[in-house]
């Protein structure tokens, strides 16, 4: 019990505690979405962005759309091996073949509830190329035999319900003029809440069935079992962006960039280098060289796939490329492409610890190893981060245990992950920190 | 064969009854909430099964192991 009275992570709204935390350490990630977001053309996905976002300007480019029936569909995502970019990287071939294999009619879901503050890359799709999204989903919910097509848009970021809003209007009167509207989506848009945790699969499942929109126990997956027991094909924006790509051009045409193993580009969101209230999305073909993405960088730590992510020690990305496989081998993880250089003089403990301390109060609270371990793992980092020499390496591997893995969504899972990567990636700063002090 | 045991995590309001029927496969951490060890085996079966009914929220659940 003396735990929980050190760490009040059972009152109701740990405002003192917040409060201490911010007289204490300055704030310097950013936890609101970005106030711009920069993005320039780039090879697959962001190739039509100075053309603008309208529909004409889409099918000028890319033509239409064509009709696949499913097994087409599921041999070109396949030979293009497209994973899910939410962040998990699942590999969207067998998500769509279970979603197919289900006795019920299934439901498309894009997701464009983008909860992590530093991750823009969606937020750019729905502003710059909308209709590279729309078609992924519209051409495999017609390969579904299915209409019902959902579209998840961030409350905190109108600008991207706006952009998706107007996309589908342009789609609704361009097929007006006694064209059949037979087997065209029936698009659904809701907005889902500012937090963290609303994007997660299920808390977006739990919003369209019209309950608060909160992580819940997965029992089956949603390709199973999603919205309301229907096989659900809930995928990342970027990801429905993906399967357009790859259909309209072909698994070969696909595989003209990336490896052999990883066809394709992926999207990753920068921070600005001077403009604290940007961010930037580049799409790098897989096997680019981070030297090339990150430029001088390159040398410095970087926290990997956000703040979920995974620390890559100074010079750890100097002979690595953008690749899932090569990262995953060096323990690290790409996540949903987030990329944030430490910054010079930053301190990489203090940085965690805020962004601990922030994961911690986005909790649903409904689970009580993530609704008591986050705020107390919160606590243990921050008085690392501070040169509390009461700061314990046991103790917080202890918390870091007692919350991976326990809870409806992977929010605790990937707290810890932040945490072990720090004890690992930087051991030699966190012992420092341990004796009350630090290199920075 | 064995069985898995389950947490359905918002449910579980850490009543504790799990730990008092199962202690070979559950213990509670500081907060009081349950920590599995391990899967179901025949010989605890039948405790397994006591502990799923017992939970007052139905938080427990026996899945089949894969």
């Amino acid at each position: 019990m003396s735990r929980i009275e050190a760490a009040p992570a059972l009152a109701d709204d740990g405002t003192a505690r917040r409060s201490l935390i911010r007289r204490s350490v300055p704030r310097t990630v950013r936890t609101d979405p970005p106030a711009q977001v920069v993005a320039n053309p780039g090879p697959v996905l962001l190739s039509g962005v100075l053309d603008g976002p309208s529909l004409a300007a889409h099918r000028d480019r890319f033509g239409p759309m064509p009709r696949l029936d499913l097994d087409s569909v599921l041999a070109t995502v396949g030979a293009g091996a497209v994973v899910g970019r939410g962040g998990a990287g699942f590999p969207f071939a067998r998500k769509l073949a279970a979603a197919a294999a289900g006795k019920r009619r299934a439901v498309v879901v894009v997701n464009l509830a983008e909860g992590e503050p530093a991750s823009a890359k969606d937020t750019a799709l729905a502003l710059l190329a909308p209709h590279q999204i729309l078609d992924g989903a519209e051409v495999v919910a017609h390969a579904l035999h299915t209409t019902d097509v959902h579209i998840v848009t961030p409350a905190d970021r109108p600008a991207v319900g706006d952009a998706i809003a107007a996309a589908l209007a342009e789609r609704a009167s361009s097929t007006g003029r006694g064209r059949s509207r037979r087997g065209l989506p029936q698009w659904r848009v809701r907005a889902a809440a500012p937090s963290f945790v609303s994007g997660q699969a299920r808390a977006v499942l739990e919003l369209l069935a019209g309950r608060p929109g909160l992580p819940v126990t997965a029992w089956q997956p949603e390709a199973m079992s999603g919205l309301d027991g229907r096989p659900t094909l809930l995928s990342n924006a970027e990801t429905w962006a993906q399967v357009a790509a790859v259909l309209r051009l072909g698994a070969q045409g696909y595989a003209a960039l990336g490896t052999a193993a990883e066809p394709g580009t992926t999207l990753l969101t920068l921070p600005h280098r001077r403009d604290r209230d940007t961010a930037v999305v580049v799409e790098a073909a897989y096997g680019t060289p981070w030297a090339d993405v990150l430029g001088t960088d390159v040398d410095r730590p970087v926290l990997l796939g956000g703040f979920h992510g995974t620390w890559a020690g100074a010079g750890a990305l100097a002979h690595v490329t953008v690749s899932r496989d090569e990262l995953r081998a060096r323990g690290l993880a790409l996540g949903a492409g987030v990329v944030l250089p430490l910054r010079l003089g930053q301190c990489p403990v203090a940085m965690t610890g805020e962004i601990v301390d922030y994961l911690a109060g986005q909790s649903a609270r409904r689970c009580g190893p993530c609704l008591n371990g986050l705020p107390a793992l919160a606590d243990e980092v921050r008085r690392l981060a501070l040169g509390d020499t009461s700061a314990s390496w046991t103790r917080i591997g202890t918390v870091v245990g007692l919350v991976d893995k326990r809870g409806a969504c992977a929010h605790p899972d990937g707290t810890a992950r932040l945490v072990r990567s720090l004890l690992t990636t930087f051991d030699d700063e966190v012992i420092l920190h341990l004796s009350g002090r630090c290199s920075r | 064969m064995n069985w898995t045991i389950r947490v359905d995590w918002p449910s579980c309001l850490a009543r504790g009854l799990c730990a008092e029927l199962l202690p070979e496969r559950i213990h509670l951490d500081e907060w009081g909430y349950p920590v599995i060890n391990g899967e179901v085996t025949t010989d605890v079966l039948r405790h397994a099964k006591a502990a799923a009914n017992a939970c007052p929220h139905r938080a427990l659940r026996l899945l089949k192991a894969t």
